[in-house]
């Protein structure tokens, strides 16, 4: 059984510009399946507007999904009590893409890490004070830094303390987005060295968010592609770095800039840029700019489908 | 979405808006305590003539008949009787509204002359000797209050050097013009008639100045911190780095961006400049609006009081809807969202 | 040489007190050629930048001398300057929605450049603005010309940031960070947009990015910059394959690269020093893990590797370098931290 199954999960959002005005459905997520094996990570990746931020939010209940089923551990999250609600927060934990807006700068590092802790009643005062200081111990601060405030920290620092706070109740999963799209290279290699880290000593299951191919690769385990609130192609990650078979993860890959220069690729370039969510194209989502679009693109909606072990990709030319 | 439709939608919602102004007005004006039926009569009056009066105003009425009846009465046009000038509350205003108009549009056109200049010099010599002067004038509209600032240019520009005429509409002894708006400049020019053109604009000074002082003061604020801030903007770099000069990128970029805040703004200087007629137009007896209203809240004059408020709320959202609708043609981002 | 930048140094004040930005910055830049500068944020790359084109705030201090075609600019008034901003020098910003104006349509923008630098009649600079926008790979110009920025996509905006800049057809064209703030697919179309424009017109282009898959995709030459210093130049093939400064080194090994999963990365301890409290000696002593006692007290000169590849860092001194150190190879040495 995975840890984490997400069935069919849908997003919408209304947006009304005001009084008397029409309003607009935005299906940010439009019938998203995926699931999240224990220990291991599952990587998003996608372009702005596709959805993936939306998607990790809806998982974790932080807005409410439309339509569609989240299991944890096998059990519905859907709909869950509050008291159900507080215990499962324990498990599923988010890290965002800023350090800084996300941390309270009026509080100490020690308040923010203790928080979580007198919020779900763990331990003792001693207690609390330990799990405190052994975090500060695992993501590479002092225990001195404890009464820093958050803009005493460098950006890497903050981000670290960020993984830190998700960590406080021990959960299973941690649901992180974007969280090193906000550092220079040289600070983001520390953070994705610490989450794999944390990753093998806790058991952790990620679900990894980021627009960034690279940094998607070396981190996940599996991948799945998204595009306009769909789930376009998902496989682990070899097999899909390697044998890509949408056409969009296809054009993905070969945009993505290769820190070598020996290396010249001939490129797919896309035409035009990423419809609006709020007027997705009919069809298939992808197909205005496909390469290999045909007129049934335009009509038929492609499922996602198994075309090898374990590979499922959303195309109905492949 | 386009400007015709936006305009109706905006004068559909000013209803639910009158409508709650109308019924906090006359709940407050209801529940200040004194009885205007005993300020009519006044204190020898005998306890059965006030019963009779106040049965007959309708004083005894629950709150909410009182008001049904004082709705009711709108839709026909009729905004009640004055009980202190005993004529129908509609004519006052026709009568008084005119010179309050005339005096706010003076001292708006004052605002705009100076404010929004002072800003973009304070703004474009940031931190220079020009930029503190302009900053402690500002400062000093704001924050000084109308009557006295009234009382010192009266003191000086009238009573020490006679510069300017101290109070009324027009020198003793000239007639009106022919009434077309109420507005004396206005009127005069329409009529051709000089000498009472140029003695009401002379009266308009000073009691234009006072008025403007505070909105002027928050307009120059305005317009200088919205200016620093368009200076600051990536765009404005562009223009840099496109070769303009500084006086092209102040005036050919800046200039529409940084004021587009402060036509927002404008709506509430107008009212702004409204309310402070009342104080302004007594320092400088000005036959108008605001001495009316002060009257009539003197006198309990529930009618009145109404009235004056109900004027002054359908201005003011009037303003602002104009302000918008300019807006909406001046960005355009606004159309074709 | 197009241009050649020689020890601009650069300090702004912040706080009532000077605080240097750029330290000295020499290096130059040919026909034809795109120079890349890279470096962690708050090196002073985007600094460099506007310190060519002189666009920096009230009260900077530029010291040193930039010559454009043998032209020495930095004693130019500002008058001469804006005559040459825009016209032989154009400069393109990372965020093209703010940095184009909302009030203005695109033909306006565009065209405004024409009216400051040409004698072009109303009717040729509206024939050339049209040429400009389907040169750069915009569709129905005819419509896009009256549109406003906020109209278009990322994309497209930044179409018309290199629309503007390309009007007078300059010799340098300065990028900073040009697509940082796009999704990776529209990237794609701006470089190549780019590469074709530099091929046709063999201009000069500086590109400013943090982002090392750009700079191998589109640099001929790079140069590395370190708190406000240049710390290692080479062309971008040797750069890439011989990195010589532990800088340099850092940066590369800190990048994810395809095939090599989970494995651990190299990174940079600590931070980026500011300018307020610069080390005294080699600016990146304290982050650096070969880091020995001389660099701690004295300034690394630049030192020449061999043609075309010099770098500013004791390891490589004669002098002061102790040899050894620099013999292990530079995948080796990677260090871990975090």
């Amino acid at each position: 059984m995975p840890l984490l199954e997400v069935t069919n999960l849908k997003q919408h959002f209304t947006t009304k510009k005001g009084f008397l005005s029409e309003k607009t459905i935005i299906k940010a997520v439009d019938g998203v399946s995926i699931s999240i094996e224990e220990g291991k990570t599952l990587g998003i990746v996608g372009e702005s507007g596709c959805g993936k931020s939306s998607l990790g939010r809806s998982v974790l209940q932080l807005v409410e999904p439309t339509e569609g089923s989240v299991k944890f551990k096998g059990e519905e999250v859907i709909g869950m009590n509050a008291a159900q609600m507080k215990e499962l927060r324990k498990e599923m934990q988010i890290v965002f893409q800023d350090p800084y807006a996300s941390l309270n700068p009026r509080n100490t590092v020690r308040q923010i890490l203790e928080a979580p802790l007198i919020i779900h009643n763990v331990g003792s005062r001693a207690e609390r004070k330990e799990i405190v200081e052994s975090l500060m111990d695992k993501i590479g601060l002092r225990k001195e830094q404890l009464r820093n405030y958050p803009h005493e920290f460098s950006g890497g620092q903050r981000q670290r303390i960020g993984i830190a706070r998700a960590l406080t109740l021990n959960p299973k999963l941690i649901i992180a987005d974007e969280p090193v799209s906000a550092l220079d290279v040289s600070v983001q290699s520390q953070v994705l060295n610490l989450m794999l880290d944390l990753q093998q000593e806790m058991d952790l299951s990620y679900m990894f968010i980021s627009h960034d191919l690279s940094v998607v690769q070396h981190i996940s385990d599996r991948v799945a592609v998204m595009y306009l609130g769909k789930v376009v192609e998902i496989a682990d990650v070899e097999q899909l770095y390697n044998h890509p078979m949408h056409p969009y993860t296809q054009a993905l890959l070969s945009a993505l800039p290769i820190p070598d220069p020996t290396k010249k690729r001939d490129r797919i370039i896309l035409q035009g840029d990423l419809p609006s969510p709020a007027n997705p194209p009919s069809g298939c989502p992808f197909h205005t700019r496909c390469p290999i679009a045909t007129k049934e693109c335009a009509e038929i909606v492609p499922n996602l489908e198994e075309k090898s072990t374990n590979h499922l990709a959303a195309c109905i030319h492949v | 979405m386009d400007a015709l439709r936006f305009i109706a939608r905006r004068l559909v919602l000013m209803i639910p808006i009158l409508f709650g102004i109308s019924i906090l007005t006359f709940v407050i004006s209801n529940t200040i305590p004194g009885d205007p039926a005993r300020l009519i009569l006044g204190p020898k009056a005998t306890p059965e003539t006030l019963s009779a009066l106040q049965e007959e105003m309708g004083l005894n009425d629950p709150l909410y008949i009182q008001y049904g009846n004082y709705m009711a009465g709108i839709f026909q046009g009729d905004l009640g009787q004055s009980t202190y000038s005993q004529r129908p509350v509609s004519e006052d205003l026709v009568r008084y509204f005119p010179a309050t108009f005339e005096l706010t549009m003076f001292a708006m056109v004052i605002t705009l002359l100076i404010g929004i200049p002072f800003g973009i010099i304070s703004a474009s010599r940031k931190d220079k000797i020009a930029d503190q002067i302009t900053r402690v004038f500002a400062l000093m509209g704001v924050a000084m209050p109308a009557f006295w600032l009234g009382l010192l240019f009266l003191l000086f520009f009238y009573l020490k050097i006679g510069m300017f005429p101290g109070s009324g509409r027009l020198d003793t002894g000239m007639s009106p013009p022919e009434y077309i708006t109420g507005m004396y400049t206005v009127d005069a020019l329409l009529t051709g008639n000089w000498p009472v053109f140029r003695s009401a604009v002379m009266h308009l000074v000073l009691p234009g100045i006072t008025q403007a002082a505070i909105t002027i003061g928050m307009i120059t604020r305005m317009t200088r911190s919205s200016m620093l801030e368009v200076l600051g903007s990536d765009y404005i770099r562009t223009a840099h780095a496109k070769g303009g000069s500084e006086n092209r990128v102040l005036y050919g970029h800046a200039l529409r961006n940084g004021v587009m805040p402060v036509i927002t703004l404008l709506g509430m200087a107008f009212g702004h400049a409204l309310g402070g007629s009342i104080l302004v137009e007594s320092v400088f007896s000005w036959p108008g609006l605001g001495r009316y209203a002060v009257n009539a809240i003197n006198y309990l004059d529930f009618p009145a009081v109404m009235g004056v408020t109900m004027l002054i709320a359908v201005m003011f959202i009037l303003v602002n809807l104009i302000i918008d609708t300019l807006y909406f043609f001046i960005d355009p981002r606004l159309k074709h969202d | 040489m197009l241009l050649e930048v020689n020890d601009v140094s650069l300090s702004l004040r912040r706080d009532g007190k000077y605080s240097k930005i750029l330290d000295h910055v020499s290096f130059q830049v040919n026909k034809g050629e795109t120079v890349g500068i890279v470096g962690e944020s708050g090196c002073g790359k985007s600094m460099t930048a506007l310190s060519l084109m002189r666009l920096l705030p009230d009260k900077a201090k530029l010291e040193g001398s930039v010559e454009l075609q043998g032209e020495k600019i930095t004693n130019y008034s500002k008058r001469k300057l804006e005559k040459v901003r825009g016209n032989q020098m154009s400069m393109i910003f990372q965020n093209p929605l703010t940095s184009l104006n909302p009030l203005q349509t695109v033909g306006t923008q565009i065209e405004e450049s024409l009216i400051l630098h040409t004698n072009m009649s109303k009717k040729e600079r509206r024939v050339r603005v049209l040429k400009l926008l389907n040169d750069v790979g915009l569709p129905r110009v005819e419509e896009l010309i009256d549109e406003y920025p906020h109209q278009l996509s990322g994309g497209m905006r930044q179409r018309i940031m290199i629309a503007i800049a390309m009007a007078c057809e300059p010799q340098l064209l300065i990028c900073d960070e040009p697509t940082t703030a796009l999704d990776v697919t529209v990237q794609a179309q701006i470089l190549e947009l780019m590469n074709e424009i530099k091929e046709q017109t063999q201009m000069g282009i500086i590109m400013i990015t943090h982002d090392m898959g750009v700079v191998a995709e589109v640099c001929d030459r790079v140069i590395v910059m370190y708190a406000g210093k240049v710390v290692e130049e080479a062309p971008v093939v040797e750069l890439f394959q011989n990195p010589k400064h532990p800088y340099t080194r850092g940066l590369l090994n800190s990048i994810p690269k395809l095939g090599q999963r989970k494995q651990k990365l190299g990174s940079i301890p600590g931070t980026v020093p500011v300018p307020e409290n610069m080390p005294v000696g080699c600016r990146f002593a304290d982050r650096c893990s070969h880091v020995m006692d001389i660099c701690k007290s004295t300034v690394p000169q630049v030192t020449e590797i061999k043609e075309n590849h010099q770098t500013a860092c004791w390891l490589y001194d004669e002098e002061g370098g102790n040899k050894d150190a620099t013999t292990g190879s530079n995948q080796s040495q990677t260090t871990l931290h975090y």
